[in-house]
């Protein structure tokens, strides 16, 4: 049968049975719950389900999977842009530009830009993962081994200096440090300890999670409590007007350049929807007419990092189904529920379970489109939370940060990182430091390193050996001028002027 | 001063034997002669157990943290909390576990880096004596593997023939940390055959395994289970069992003893523990749910489903302990062979 065929089947499937709509919806509302709350993410949801799929045939549990997956990937955004918490690490770009748009009156704007780019973004990569899940998993895992991801993340961290802060070179030493903190704990290839000052907690490094909650959150926090002790406190306006169709026509060519950096990140085993959404921004600012906007409420910086994120589910379910590889820690748990139905994806799903197949790519589109009407209906009810006046919402956000903190180890360190982060992130924010930068060099910095020292094992410590490598040398150029051209723009055409 | 061929040799056989007299002492299931149940001392366990794991849920001490608690659930009522602590290759976890009170609620899950961390730093718990072992529930051995489409080399003799004219640019992916099982058993079979080879340290399965099936990597080294979905695919073949003996399943493929090695292999293993200083009548009461719940269907089945039921995979408390302390001896002596600090 042809793909379009299949997937009739798989709808007609899905939706003729009634426990099965119910796992969908579940999955749908619980994965956008999780996703919504800093710490407790969808992959707490998972952890929490995965005993009880036992009991449920193997349709039914990896549907569930699935559908968490797409709608606790959006999730993240809401909290991100009316707080300044991303749910989670890849809504954490959503929040550069979503919390300033949230300050500015423009919350309905971004909620609703960002329910319309995840809807996008997850169903086209839906319907290209539907189209060729196996040439495209063997392509990408051919094409893309540790010297090119680390060419892309190279890229990605050239143009991260031109985000947030007040000049380049503070922008550079936001990044810097972002890189210096995702040295902390053993390194990833060798285990050679580092910075870890005899404290065995520090050996596991500063999770991102945490460092996210303090430089956004909390620092927030700090901030308007600042402004409101000094009387300059003007509480966010609140406003349910979404995007106009014309806006999200306008940003056309952001939101196709951010699925395909996002489906592009996500077929990558081990990458997902964090460097997707990451790189999805990063590009948004690079090709921008005036990156200095960027971080200070504009909605494609929004519309790029959701549609990247969102792009990046369809796309990591490739390798996992064609190959079983996941591409991240949801989709690993996957594979235990396959195996718990002593099923093992890769190869042989096609063959011997192409039902199974056809009724999670099914379920997969359908929970990316179902992501606008629940998404909606969310944000006309969600959105009322800024009413709430700062007195209240500010210990709120606060316990709801350190909760959060906490939850993804269970360790106290956590939450001393976070304020640690929080108090750091106030003043560099006065400062005019980027801690949009400081973020995205803790977390392309982990996945550089790792990959940095892979490609130099397989180069055999030969520099030169990227530049054998097309792909490789192209992105590493690209990054060069990139950097070459931030630092012309910074100093020769402001002589000039 | 022993001689260290003979003593690892020693080492080794210990371990082998253990590993084969257990395999054919049990015909039926390990702890087929344990009680079907036992009175709970004191009322304990009042509530449920915690089990503190040092890896993420999605790995294989997730996995098998999630079919021990469901076993011992089924055997005892009894429901089990995992709180996953990961980061630091365990070290994050072992020290939350050792922080936690000593009143037999709270057990640890841990693999043999607990071991190699001990042997190479001292002042790292040691797994036999500053813990008490419940049950080790999963051994197993290695393997290198190649792509089965490969067509440079298709087997052992002539993977070692192909990897020594590339003159050090061949490469294999592992899990090559400083002092880690993998980069020992490769030290050993480098100095077996005289080739030189490039080891890529990939920590994540999927990236490791995503890089052999891409022709990133010429070979990869791993354990049978974690990679038996491509092996049933025949995505991926074995062709060389860190064995002296050949499992059945894999009886095509020559082992250490075919191969013409004499070297000692270390294995991977994973088991359960609690504190040392917890209540006696408790620990024995754990002790028999834990290695009573290794046979429980559900355990055997998930065993069965990671190829661990190839060698003997039980060890009781005293079993567990003779295992740690070789393997423990075992590293300390390479360690030393290869210049490293042990403290």
């Amino acid at each position: 049968m042809d793909p379009f065929s299949n997937f009739i089947t798989g709808t007609v499937t899905l939706f003729s049975d009634p426990l099965g709509i119910l796992i969908f919806f579940g999955g749908v509302v619980g994965g956008m719950l999780f996703g919504a709350i800093p710490g407790v993410s969808m992959l707490t949801l998972a952890a929490i389900l995965l005993p009880f799929t036992a009991h449920l045939s193997a349709e039914h549990g990896i549907m569930l999977f699935s559908v968490i997956y797409c709608t606790g990937v959006y999730g993240g955004a809401i909290t991100a842009i009316l707080f300044n918490i991303p749910g989670a690490p890849e809504n954490a770009p959503t929040a550069f530009d979503g919390y300033p748009m949230t300050r500015k009156g423009q919350a309905g704007k971004a909620v609703g830009a960002a329910v319309m780019c995840s809807a996008i973004g997850g169903t086209v990569s839906a319907i290209i993962m539907m189209a060729a899940t196996a040439p495209i998993a063997n392509w990408a895992i051919s094409a893309f081994g540790p010297p090119e991801i680390f060419a892309l993340v190279f890229f990605g961290l050239a143009v991260a200096a031109t985000v947030g802060a007040k000049t380049l070179w503070k922008g550079w030493l936001s990044i810097l440090l972002g890189l210096i903190i995702a040295v902390v704990g053993m390194d990833p290839v060798g285990g050679i300890e580092r910075y870890d000052f005899n404290m065995p907690y520090l050996l596991a490094g500063i999770h991102f999670i945490p460092t996210i909650l303090g430089f956004f959150a909390v620092s927030e926090i700090f901030v308007q409590a600042e402004r409101k002790a000094t009387g300059v406190y003007e509480a966010p306006k609140l406003s349910v007007n979404f995007p106009t169709l014309s806006e999200l026509i306008a940003h056309k060519f952001a939101v196709f350049r951010s699925i395909v950096i996002g489906f592009f990140c996500g077929i990558l085993p081990g990458i997902g929807a964090t460097l997707a959404a990451f790189m999805g921004y990063n590009e948004a600012v690079r090709w921008s007419k005036d990156p200095s906007e960027f971080g200070k409420g504009k909605l494609e910086g929004v519309i790029s990092s959701e549609t990247a994120n969102n792009a990046a589910t369809g796309a990591a379910m490739i390798p996992l189904l064609a190959l079983g590889l996941p591409g991240g820690a949801l989709t690993a748990m996957m594979v235990g529920v396959f195996q718990m139905h002593d099923m093992e994806p890769g190869p042989l799903v096609f063959l011997n379970s192409p039902d199974l197949v056809w009724v999670v790519f099914a379920a997969m589109f359908f929970a990316n489109l179902s992501i606008l009407f629940v998404g909606f209906l969310e944000t006309k009810t969600i959105i009322n939370l800024l009413r709430i006046p700062f007195q209240f919402l500010a210990p709120l956000i606060l316990l709801l940060a350190t909760v959060g903190a906490y939850a993804v180890r269970g360790l106290v360190i956590d939450v001393v990182v976070m304020f640690i982060a929080g108090v750091a992130g106030f003043f560099l924010r006065r400062s005019g430091y980027s801690v949009a930068g400081i973020v995205l060099g803790l977390i392309l910095g982990k996945i550089g390193e790792q990959t940095f020292a892979q490609a130099m094992q397989m180069l055999h410590f030969e520099w030169t050996g990227f530049y054998d490598r097309p792909i490789a040398a192209f992105l590493i150029l690209a990054a060069l001028l990139t950097v070459a051209g931030s630092i012309y723009s910074a100093f020769f055409k402001k002589e000039r002027q | 001063m022993m001689n260290t061929k003979k003593f690892l040799v020693s080492v080794g056989s210990v371990v082998t034997a253990m590993t084969l007299s257990a395999g054919t002492a049990f015909a039926g299931c390990a702890t087929d002669g344990l009680p079907g149940s036992m009175d709970r001392p004191g009322g304990f366990p009042e509530r449920a157990l915690g089990m503190v794991v040092p890896y993420g849920p999605a790995g294989g001490s997730g996995q098998i943290a999630q079919a021990m608690a469901q076993a011992v659930t089924e055997l005892t009522g009894v429901s089990i909390n995992r709180d996953h602590k990961p980061g630091g290759s365990g070290t994050v976890g072992m020290t939350a576990y050792l922080a936690t009170p000593a009143n037999g609620y709270t057990v640890l899950e841990h693999i043999d880096d607990a071991s190699s961390a001990h042997a190479l730093d001292s002042g790292r718990p040691n797994p036999a004596e500053d813990l008490i072992p419940l049950v080790i529930s999963q051994i197993t051995f290695s393997q290198i593997y190649i792509r089965t489409n490969e067509d440079r080399y298709t087997d052992w003799n002539s993977f070692v023939e192909w990897v020594k004219a590339q003159d050090g640019k061949a490469t294999i992916a592992n899990v090559s940390k400083e002092g880690s099982m993998e980069r020992i058993n490769m030290k050993y079979l480098t100095d077996s055959t005289g080739m030189k080879i490039q080891q890529i340290s990939f920590d994540k399965g999927a990236p490791r395994y995503g890089a052999l099936a891409g022709g990133q990597v010429d070979a990869l080294f791993e354990q049978p289970g974690d990679v038996r979905k491509f092996l049933d695919s025949g995505t991926f073949k074995p062709i060389l069992t860190l064995l002296h003996s050949r499992p059945g399943v894999f009886a095509d493929v020559p082992s250490l003893t075919d191969a013409g090695f004499d070297f000692e292999p270390l294995l991977r293993f994973r088991g359960f523990y609690v504190h040392k200083d917890a209540p006696a009548d408790r620990v024995a009461w754990l002790q028999w749910a834990f290695q009573k719940a290794f046979c429980e269907k559900s355990y055997q089945d998930f065993n069965e489903s990671k190829y661990m039921n190839l060698i003997e995979s039980f060890r009781d408390s005293d079993g567990a302990r003779e295992l740690i302390t070789a393997t423990i001896a075992q590293y300390r002596d390479v360690y030393k062979q290869l210049g490293m600090e042990v403290k």
